[in-house]
């Protein structure tokens, strides 16, 4: 019987293999933060050892950075503790580190794949959940915590028991793609499958509507993998992942031979079998909004808010937690999605803070002005986003809509720099979790797409942006 | 292993609100215990006990790799939580780190067990006795390659040639 792509990516890696215990898993790329890695430096340097492939691994800050002007000071002391650390372990160990200061620095998994660091047939690991973006490179890559930061840093390796493999075919086509993106089809799937639906498995998303997307459409999928509770989400790599990671700085020097194996090599079997489907339809999927406090409390822009009845299909937990989360958001069942007034608008993270996404939010606010009861930024998933995006102009068309226009990090994803949430703030978000206090302690997050949060920012509550010319 | 419960009749405890975004800067486990379930709970700190188990409700623990969730729970003083289904990374932290024991459980010993009720948990037996109520259930035994870890005191000291 053929193997699925995640098979061949795990047999590939196999250090150590027995019956009936985990595997020693190889790891080709570490990347590494300022939030999840002091005590696994500390844990080293109690134990007298060292980085077994400093090579191998890579630094930068993103978490708690400011995202204001880089030549001020960090005002908050425990921030700058933290980021004087990880310069201070970079250096000790021997890792290549991109400060705050580096033309590189960004969101670790926003800078992986422009650096050419990311690449196809790898396994990837990073202190941090969202390192399931990578995947859409054909790489196995998922997120660990600090002990398991540790060992790899010390033995380059982790013991791990096999997930088991679950395909979601996504089928048709987006009747408007400018409107109806990447994040309303992984936001459709969570709806579908739940926060649990895909605990224990490695995801592989195939089918037209994936083949169709970009590159930086496909890390935002896989971004959003972990929120269905998977390890990791995978794509098979083609053309289109070959072309992107062509010629960047870190880009192996044998990359075209590297890209014939990969053509033959990197692919699910035809007669392979995954020990778990679903299929998602997008012929007539439409904006989503999440309305609740986990990814899974979604609904289309067109419907009303439901009730937890409604939601919760007879579970009784379900009940309460939809109850809670209404509670907590302010909502009542029966609200048109549209009616919903918003406070901030924050267009950034791992999920949607690429060029693309910039491109695509800026269509939405050219030559029109945030609404006067809205307070709006946006913050480039990377420095070389941010050039980038400058290059062409899209700061002008940001700032003159009276957007504020940063710099890189992960900002107002996770309430844990300076770009937080007043307690009752409504916000429209790119980002990725809606949890309670997720983006400051009280602060409300409804999860949407770039182009549905520059309309909502620019109208002062949800509107459905498929009536919007954006060509 | 002998405690009394904390119930949280809910599903999708996420690790923000385990362990708020804001406190992740902590270094000392002590102060950032200070801070654990805050999100959820602002009294946990003040009502948690050294021993005491959380209980709770489906994919406890969802969300992000950060270990600070367990290790906050650890150190203020919870041994155990039980849950009708766990986040997987989560889980892996729990058992790698050695910080705490994620016990699965049934509808049945979810529903059985209520808040402040006293139970002792015999992982040899898996077999949870509520005290207060009188009752016993059984836990969902750890896989053998989880109570392997969880016998030699976590993964750095898991050795697959001697355990």
């Amino acid at each position: 019987m053929g193997k699925t792509l995640f098979e061949k990516l795990w047999a590939s890696h196999i250090v150590v293999e027995k019956q009936d215990a985990p595997s020693l898993i190889y790891v080709d790329r570490h990347l590494v933060h300022e939030v999840t890695s002091p005590q696994a430096f500390d844990g080293l340097r109690i134990n007298n050892r060292k980085v077994r492939r400093p090579d191998l691994t890579i630094a930068t800050m993103d978490h708690n950075v400011p995202t204001n002007d880089r030549s001020l000071p960090i005002l908050d002391q425990t921030s700058a503790i933290q980021i004087q650390t990880l310069e201070k372990n970079c250096k000790d160990f021997g890792i290549k580190l991109f400060d705050i200061n580096s033309p590189n620095q960004g969101i670790v998994h926003v800078i992986g794949p422009q650096l050419g660091i990311t690449l196809p047939g790898s396994t990837i690991v990073c202190g941090d959940s969202h390192t399931s973006t990578h995947g859409a490179f054909g790489a196995l890559a998922f997120g660990i915590g600090t002990s398991d930061v540790e060992h790899v840093l010390a033995s380059q390796t982790l013991w791990l028991e096999k997930p088991k493999s679950f395909e979601i075919r996504v089928e048709g086509k987006r009747k408007n793609p400018h409107a109806v993106t990447a994040k309303d089809i992984v936001l459709s799937i969570i709806k579908n499958i739940g926060t649990g639906g895909g605990t224990g498995t490695v995801i592989e998303y195939c089918g037209e509507g994936i083949t169709d997307l970009s590159m930086e459409q496909r890390m935002t999928i896989c971004n959003m993998s972990i929120e269905a509770g998977a390890r990791a989400g995978l794509v098979a790599p083609d053309e289109k992942t070959f072309d992107y990671l062509r010629g960047r700085e870190y880009t192996p020097k044998n990359y075209e031979s590297l890209v014939d194996s990969w053509r033959d090599e990197l692919k699910t079997d035809g007669d392979a079998k995954f020990e778990k489907q679903f299929i998602l339809h997008i012929d007539d999927i439409v904006p989503q909004v999440s309305w609740g406090t986990n990814p899974g409390m979604t609904c289309d822009v067109t419907e009303l808010v439901p009730s937890p009845d409604e939601f919760s299909k007879g579970d009784l937990n379900q009940k309460k937690g939809a109850q809670k989360a209404l509670d907590y958001m302010d909502l009542k069942p029966g609200t048109p999605i549209v009616d919903i007034q918003i406070d901030r608008v924050f267009i950034g993270s791992c999920t949607n803070a690429r060029l693309e996404d910039l491109i695509e939010a800026s269509k939405v606010i050219r030559g029109q002005k945030v609404s006067s009861t809205v307070k709006a930024m946006v913050v480039p998933g990377s420095q070389m986003v941010k050039k980038q995006a400058e290059d062409i102009g899209l700061d002008k068309i940001f700032i003159d809509a009276n957007f504020e226009w940063r710099e890189a990090g992960c900002s107002m994803c996770l309430g844990m720099n300076p770009d937080i949430l007043s307690p009752g703030e409504r916000c429209a978000s790119t980002s990725n979790r809606n949890f309670e206090g997720r983006q400051g302690t009280g602060g409300r997050t409804h999860l949407v797409s770039p182009v549905m949060a520059a309309a909502a920012a620019i109208k002062g509550h949800f509107v459905d942006v498929r009536e919007w010319d954006l060509n | 292993m002998k405690g009394n419960i904390i119930k949280y009749a809910q599903d999708n405890i996420d690790t923000d609100v385990i362990i708020p975004g804001e406190y992740l800067k902590i270094h000392d486990y002590a102060e950032l215990a200070t801070h654990a379930m805050e999100g959820l709970d602002p009294d946990f700190h003040s009502k948690v006990k050294e021993g005491d188990f959380i209980l709770s409700g489906k994919n406890f623990g969802c969300g992000s790799s950060r270990e600070h969730a367990p290790i906050a729970l650890s150190h203020s003083g919870i041994n155990a939580v039980l849950a009708l289904s766990f986040a997987r990374i989560f889980y892996r932290n729990s058992v790698d780190g050695a910080f705490l024991l994620p016990i699965e459980i049934d509808e049945d010993t979810y529903d059985g067990i209520s808040e402040g009720d006293e139970i002792d948990i015999d992982i040899s037996t898996n077999e949870i006795k509520n005290i207060t109520k009188n009752q016993t259930y059984k836990m969902k035994p750890f896989s053998d390659i989880i109570e392997k870890i969880i016998s030699a005191g976590g993964i750095f000291k898991y050795n697959p040639d001697q355990n």
